[in-house]
């Protein structure tokens, strides 16, 4: 048997599989897969952004399809097992009602439960990846100088913080700062399309 | 409470939605439309300007998303998979369907009791399936399945029936969704952010023009004031 046969019968038995039961559930998790591997990966790719950014950016879409991903698979698992009861309660064929909740959880998961989850948890998970990161940093410059012994430049008296203020913007000035805000964001933070 | 929505949800179509990839995606992306910009505005974690930006350019993105998906999908993957499927499996004894749409009428039809199938709602369906479209298998015209022959006092199969005697043709359906689900990937997660940056950076850069124009305006005048 060649390997032209072996492959014509898998993507005959997928196929037939496919045909006898297509589940909501499979073109979603497939888009899922596929989004958290390539947006992460054109993201990288981008020549206009710095590292750091871009890192941050792939990483947060890559969050944002494994939440997805995990989402799509616990909310079917969990809404499953009640089509046989609804079916004896109801008197239809259980296998109608299996299909139909499992549309229905793929559009409450899409519509609802993703983005909710990804509002509650995104922000907190990459502020903390970003403390990690900087603390990171900052060890690795306070082991660098302790080795070099720097002791260069060190200012020994203490400032006197209470005389530092923040400095008070003009309105056109803070407009601009906000743009600038809006435009790194729309480099990073934001990206759309999770 | 209960009852509504079970009907609802088996109703014959919230089955096909459910069966067809197609479908299912449109509805996933349209969700998607309406949903993810109207969480992102009830996030508290950044400022109102912010929310408002990104829920705008998150929406221009799936409806773009919707457009590239109608445009493309059925024309290109649905249709050209299952032309592919029929090269592929032309051994398999599969009805000579003329394209996707055929087959997919014939399967809805199928799945309706022979009742349903006259009802004047159906008779889309009905008039896509040629008379002269036969199964190779028994030269028996598709038609003969589902409506039944009153010279002949053939009478129309069951869907169960159908199902046992392989009637459905689970192949060809099955080539028509993984096509489909080929071309949901590719579309929504290849060529959708590629377009996008070609669409949506231009648009989103001109809101925000606007608003910064606006928001001048807006300084002007209070400091007239």
């Amino acid at each position: 048997m060649g390997l032209s046969n072996i492959l014509y019968d898998k993507l005959k038995k997928l196929c037939v599989s496919l045909g006898k039961h297509n589940d909501a559930l499979y073109a979603v998790l497939a888009i899922a897969v596929f989004k958290g591997v390539m947006r992460p990966t054109f993201t990288m790719m981008d020549k206009k952004s710095d590292r750091e950014t871009k890192k941050y950016a792939a990483f947060r879409e890559g969050l944002t399809e494994a939440i997805a991903f995990a989402s799509y698979i616990l909310t079917h698992k969990l809404v499953l097992p009640l089509a046989v009861p609804i079916a004896k309660k109801t008197g239809k064929s259980p296998k109608k009602v299996k299909n139909g909740l499992s549309l229905l959880s793929v559009c409450l998961t899409a519509g609802i439960i993703i983005p909710f989850i990804c509002n509650l948890t995104l922000k907190p998970i990459m502020d903390g990846v970003k403390k990690l990161n900087d603390k990171r940093k900052n060890s690795k410059t306070d082991s660098f100088d302790r080795i070099l012994d720097i002791k260069e430049n060190i200012v020994s008296e203490k400032i006197n913080v209470s005389g530092i203020y923040s400095p008070q913007l003009s309105a056109p000035s803070r407009s601009l700062l906000d743009a600038v805000r809006r435009n790194s964001l729309q480099n990073a933070a934001m990206k759309v399309g999770g | 409470m209960l009852g509504p929505l079970v009907n609802m949800i088996t109703s014959n179509k919230f089955q096909t939605i459910a069966q067809n990839t197609d479908a299912c995606v449109k509805l996933e992306t349209s969700l998607k439309a309406v949903g993810r910009p109207t969480f992102t505005l009830m996030d508290k974690h950044t400022d109102k300007e912010t929310r408002k930006y990104a829920a705008t350019k998150e929406f221009l993105y799936q409806i773009l998303c919707l457009g590239i998906y109608l445009a493309i999908i059925p024309a290109v993957f649905k249709n050209g998979g299952f032309k592919l499927a029929q090269r592929i499996f032309k051994k398999e004894g599969m009805p000579a369907f003329k394209n996707a749409k055929q087959m997919l009428s014939y399967h809805h039809l199928a799945y309706m009791s022979p009742a349903e199938r006259c009802n004047p709602k159906n008779k889309k369906f009905l008039d896509l399936i040629d008379k002269d479209l036969i199964n190779p298998n028994d030269g028996t015209p598709l038609y003969e399945y589902l409506m039944g022959n009153k010279e002949k006092h053939i009478e129309p199969l069951s869907k169960k029936t159908m199902e046992n005697k392989g009637l459905m043709f689970e192949l060809a359906k099955g080539s028509i969704e993984l096509s489909s689900i080929i071309g949901s990937v590719i579309g929504l997660t290849i060529l959708a952010p590629e377009i996008s940056h070609y669409i949506l950076h231009p648009v989103m850069k001109a809101i925000d023009k606007k608003s910064s124009l606006k928001a001048r305006n807006v300084n002007a005048f209070d400091k007239k004031a």
